[in-house]
């Protein structure tokens, strides 16, 4: 009798209202709590608008906008960030293009559907990023940033439609390619009586910073995974040794270390720069962790599958390399992905060796004369914390997507 | 009634001998699940093991290819004997395939990448043969159209059939069998069986551990039975399903059927 009425008002009501009422209201409490969280959520999104386009005064960021993204960079070297830029744009939107003629081929053989990435779902994947950028060009009131950010999108958008069409055996090598463009872009900013890297600051520097840490934990975490699994004794003692004490130590250690403590490791007369030194720590540290996660993946690995390689001839090593890491990998894509999130936002820290990144720009735009006891703090942290947030988010995003993808030949 | 076991000597065969086991024993830590193992099994034979759960069948198998090392007597397989030596064993393991109950298909690998894998990196065939090669032995098993797919796609009888197909594609002189069809479905256990009766027709030597009793009588020279790390009694399909000589066969038998 109930069930007829019901369907009956079903008819009558929109999915949107069955969908409210089935989720929302659907007892008293449930009501209740809806509708505390209702005006708890509406006050919250009215005084985050209020605050955003009323009362916060965006003047500090807006005067401070190429200190944000540069920091200290000499002024009449931009240029070179914006030639890097387009190199970094390039490389990235080849090997998209690459990766994606890959997929699709490997789809197409396997006789697999695979879709293409619509406009549509490019906007759903980096909606942050294109908000950020929007701001970021909002602040800068002159044309000269707009066009040359649209020139490096364009760049990046033609880089991937040739990465699309390479032909098969120039594909193989597209990674090459790639590698020279990024060594080209480090070039364009610091060869030819360019800014070496002590002179570099803000998101420029967290970024390279976070890419640079990033491929050298990478292989030193690999190595240090497979060294603990070693036949040889030394070399799997030095491998266990060396990740607990770098898992036993903070990162805020390493790094004033880095720069205090470690002078005597070195041979005299060499004396590595503060970002070089840094470098060195957040790979250090990122490694052992790196170590961790890879250590799971390959113990996740069912042991039928090395006795599988072995048992057709193939040698220890082969084994490693062709049957157990790539399944122990994509085991630990997502935690892999976590520490690098990590160690992107663990480039905060180095705001106390006095380095200039995104926190640093921070403090020092609030000692400006100008800005100095106005507590205007309550602006420029929301905005490296947005910031942090896009690349953090966006990570985590594509992550969980690539982990989708790779597991087609799931068992 | 008592027929003449011709084979009780699990040492006796007809032909050139290819696999050779004198005394071996095997312990994992105090256990021994191996005991004084005498075995020779010829050229083109067809070796059944039977025998009840824990009683060593694995292991006997394990030992042969090295993914359990032995600790006393002497393994040799086509002149040469297994030693620490890593040369001796991959060449040992280059010339002996082994199918394992739960296949162990390279998941992240297609159907044909995980046939041409060994052929390309352990013998160097060039690619474009491999994959001939990866074809031929597709079509063997009966499966020649799932070659670009991944193993998780496939049925459990599928999947077998190309870990079947994955070790031949090695050329294997030998091939081992541990329980190829206890963790299929039971509609699926046929499609395997046939490819393995096919392949003992066509002349392969094989060690097969399965309780599938049609297989043996079809295709078996020789059945093995173990109890406890020994072997019991050894003797034709028809000897040791009709006429064992000792009572622990029996209860076994009369246990499985
Ligand atoms: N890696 C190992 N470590 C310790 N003991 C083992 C190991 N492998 C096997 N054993 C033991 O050795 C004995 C023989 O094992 P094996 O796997 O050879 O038996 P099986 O005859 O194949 O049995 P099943 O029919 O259950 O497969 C068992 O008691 C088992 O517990
Ligand atoms: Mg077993």
């Amino acid at each position: 009798m109930a069930v007829q009425t019901d369907t009956a008002a079903v008819h009558r009501e929109s999915p949107a209202v069955r969908w409210a009422k089935e989720n929302l209201f659907s007892t008293w409490y449930n009501s209740l709590l809806t509708l505390i969280f209702g005006a708890l959520f509406v006050w919250l999104g009215f005084s985050v608008i209020r605050w955003v386009f009323f009362e916060a005064e965006w003047e500090i960021v807006r005067v401070n906008l190429t200190l944000f993204m540069v920091g200290r960079f000499p002024r009449e070297e931009l240029a070179r960030v914006w030639v890097s830029n387009f190199l970094i744009a390039g490389a990235i939107g080849l090997m998209a293009g690459a990766a994606a003629a890959s997929a699709a081929a490997a789809a197409k053989e396997a006789g697999l559907p695979f879709t293409q990435s619509t406009p549509r779902n490019w906007l759903q994947r980096f909606w942050p990023i294109l908000l950020l950028v929007v701001i970021l060009l909002q602040f800068s009131q002159t044309w000269t940033p707009t066009v040359l950010t649209l020139v490096t999108i364009a760049i990046g958008v033609g880089a991937r439609y040739v990465g699309l069409h390479l032909p098969r055996a120039v594909r193989r090598w597209a990674w090459l390619i790639v590698v020279v463009m990024l060594i080209g872009a480090y070039g364009a900013l610091s060869w030819f009586g360019g800014v070496k890297w002590d002179s570099w600051g803000g998101l420029h520097l967290t970024l390279f910073v976070t890419v640079a840490g990033i491929v050298l934990a990478f292989p030193l975490g690999l190595l240090l995974a497979l060294g603990r699994r070693s036949s040889l004794p030394l070399v799997r003692m030095l491998s266990v040794g060396y990740i607990e004490f770098i898992r036993g130590v903070p990162l805020i250690t390493l790094l004033l270390m880095g720069i205090f403590a470690l002078g005597f490791l070195l041979p005299p007369g060499v004396d590595p720069s503060d970002v070089t030194r840094l470098i060195v720590a957040i790979t250090l540290f990122t490694a052992a962790y790196v170590a961790e996660n890879v250590r799971g993946g390959l113990q996740a690995v069912p042991k039928g599958q090395t006795e599988a390689g072995q048992a057709l001839g193939l040698s220890p090593w082969k084994v490693m390399r062709l049957i157990v890491l790539p399944q122990a990998l994509r085991a630990v894509i997502p935690a892999m992905v976590g520490q690098f999130i990590s160690l992107f936002k663990d480039t905060s820290l180095l705001v106390v060796v006095g380095i200039v990144e995104l926190l640093q720009v921070s403090s020092i735009a609030n000692n400006q004369p100008e800005f100095l006891g106005r507590g205007l703090a309550e602006v420029t942290l929301p905005f490296v914390a947005l910031i942090y947030w896009v690349g953090s988010y966006t990570m985590s995003r594509e992550s969980r997507r690539l982990e989708k993808k790779l597991g087609v030949g799931e068992r | 009634m008592t027929q003449e076991n011709v084979y009780a000597d699990a040492t006796r065969v007809r032909g050139d001998v290819i696999i050779e086991l004198q005394g071996v024993d095997k312990h994992f830590g105090d256990f021994q699940a191996l005991k004084n193992i005498n075995l020779n099994v010829g050229k083109q034979e067809v070796i059944v093991v039977m025998g009840p759960s824990g009683s060593g069948k694995s292991t006997l198998i394990r030992c042969i290819n090295r993914l359990e090392k032995h600790d006393a007597g002497r393994i040799v397989v086509d002149g040469v004997e297994l030693s620490d030596d890593i040369r001796n064993i991959q060449e040992i393991r280059r010339e002996t395939g082994m199918v394992f109950q739960q296949f162990n298909l390279f998941p992240h690998l297609t159907v044909l990448d995980n046939i041409t894998l060994a052929p390309r990196q352990v013998r160097n065939v060039p690619k474009k043969e491999a994959e001939e090669l990866a074809m031929r032995q597709l079509e063997r098993v009966k499966i020649p159209e799932q070659a670009q797919k991944y193993p998780g796609q496939l049925s459990g009888g599928q999947q077998q059939r190309v870990a079947i197909a994955r070790s031949l594609a090695m050329q294997p002189k030998v091939m081992l069998f541990d329980e190829p069809t206890s963790a299929l479905d039971p509609e699926m256990i046929k499609e395997v069986l046939d490819a393995m009766v096919e392949l003992a027709e066509s002349g392969m030597t094989m060690i097969v551990v399965t309780h599938e009793m049609g297989f043996a009588r079809a295709v078996a020279n020789r059945v093995l039975f173990m109890a406890d790390g020994e072997v019991v009694e050894v003797g034709t399909p028809e000897h040791i399903f009709e006429n064992p000589d000792e009572d622990r066969t029996k209860l076994f038998l009369s246990q499985i059927l």
